[in-house]
């Protein structure tokens, strides 16, 4: 066996551990053989003893940390499966941690981190849900997002429209009353007509652009209020998802 | 060896081998120094150093050595309290020992 079937064991072996400590532990014995140096790989290997026990020794160090509290206290870290002879130093080991407290603060930073491990998890399937959910999802979004921008540009120009009609009229009955002098002359009576239309149409295109400016005034603000609204509870909603 | 290192014992060690170096130090030398004063097995020491790690008596730094990361260990100021009181221990524990094996009283 080599250094890095070695390792490679180690980790297979570390599976079930939480991973930040399947890091921390493969760092250290990464570390272990880089120290030690190549011509001692061998070496190392042999005194490590098999990746079997060493991950075992591990996990028994872990388990008692988390599990059976006192047991932990009392007899140390230690595996007395590997270990060749080992008796508990209870009564100062007990002795000296209730002096300290450290009992209790190693108790908290265990449980603090475990939610650490769960985030990562969450993060990690929330990566994989995007990946796998973006080829079907990205085109639907990016059609209602389309829809969405198409509906508002057209409610915009339904307003702009009614505007350009209003103005519209009023050039029209603008024209109509200068046409109608240059007729005055040739033909009195279609020319009244033509006077009376164009005053006419003129008036009725200054009220209604008027109006319908107005209008764009109240409507367009709403309009725009309304959109921003939908887009930010779209995201709002995609946000809510991912956390 | 005819006797064993208890975990208690084990500690006051490595906490000792740690705490000779201001900077710190990392987990082969430490293994190398500890291997020194007892039989330890290698694989031993990472799980002590991980549990005083926990217990905030040892913290550790990354640091550059030869183009990669190295893991180094340096005792905390409770490591430090803890390691004076295993030394009040073992002094008391130890004078009680000898007194016995000299043929003193008690």
């Amino acid at each position: 066996m080599n250094r890095l079937e070695y390792m490679m064991r180690l980790a297979e072996l570390l599976q079930d551990v939480p991973e930040e400590e399947r890091v921390a532990a493969m760092q250290y014995y990464n570390d272990y053989f880089n120290d030690a140096g190549e011509e001692n790989e061998q070496k190392v290997i042999e005194e490590l003893g098999s990746p079997e026990k060493v991950a075992a020794e591990m996990k028994a160090g872990l388990g008692r940390e988390e599990g059976e509290f006192g047991e932990f206290r009392d007899t140390g870290y230690t595996d007395v499966r590997f270990e060749e002879k080992n008796s508990p130093t209870t009564y100062e080991k007990q002795r000296t941690h209730q002096e300290y407290g450290g009992h209790n603060d190693g108790e908290q930073a265990v449980e603090e981190k475990k939610p650490w491990t769960n985030k990562w998890l969450k993060i990690a399937l929330i990566i994989l849900v995007i990946l796998v959910a973006l080829p079907v999802g990205g085109p639907i979004l990016g059609g209602i997002a389309a829809a969405v921008i198409g509906l508002s540009i057209a409610a915009f120009a339904v307003f702009f429209a009614f505007v350009v009609a209003s103005v519209a009229v009023f050039v029209s009955g603008l024209v109509l009353l200068i046409v109608g002098f240059f007729t005055i002359v040739s033909n009195v009576a279609s020319a009244l007509l033509m006077i009376g239309s164009g005053l006419l149409f003129m008036a009725l295109g200054a009220i209604a652009t008027v109006a319908s400016i107005r209008l764009c005034i109240i409507v367009v603000p709403g309009l725009f209020r309304f959109f921003v609204g939908l887009i930010r509870r779209i995201f709002h909603k995609r946000e809510a998802v991912v956390s | 060896m005819v006797f064993n290192t208890g975990a208690a014992l084990l500690d006051a060690i490595v906490l000792a081998v740690v705490s000779r170096e201001s900077e710190g130090t990392y987990g082969y030398k430490i293994t190398q120094d500890v291997r020194k004063a007892i039989e330890v097995s290698e694989s031993t020491l990472y799980p002590v150093l991980r549990r005083l790690q926990k217990d905030d008596c040892l913290e550790v730094y990354d640091q550059q050595f030869d183009g990669r990361n190295r893991r180094y260990y340096k005792v905390t100021d409770k490591g430090v309290a803890q390691l004076n009181l295993y030394r009040t221990e073992w002094e008391s524990y130890s004078d009680n020992i000898n007194r016995i094996f000299e043929g003193g009283g008690m």
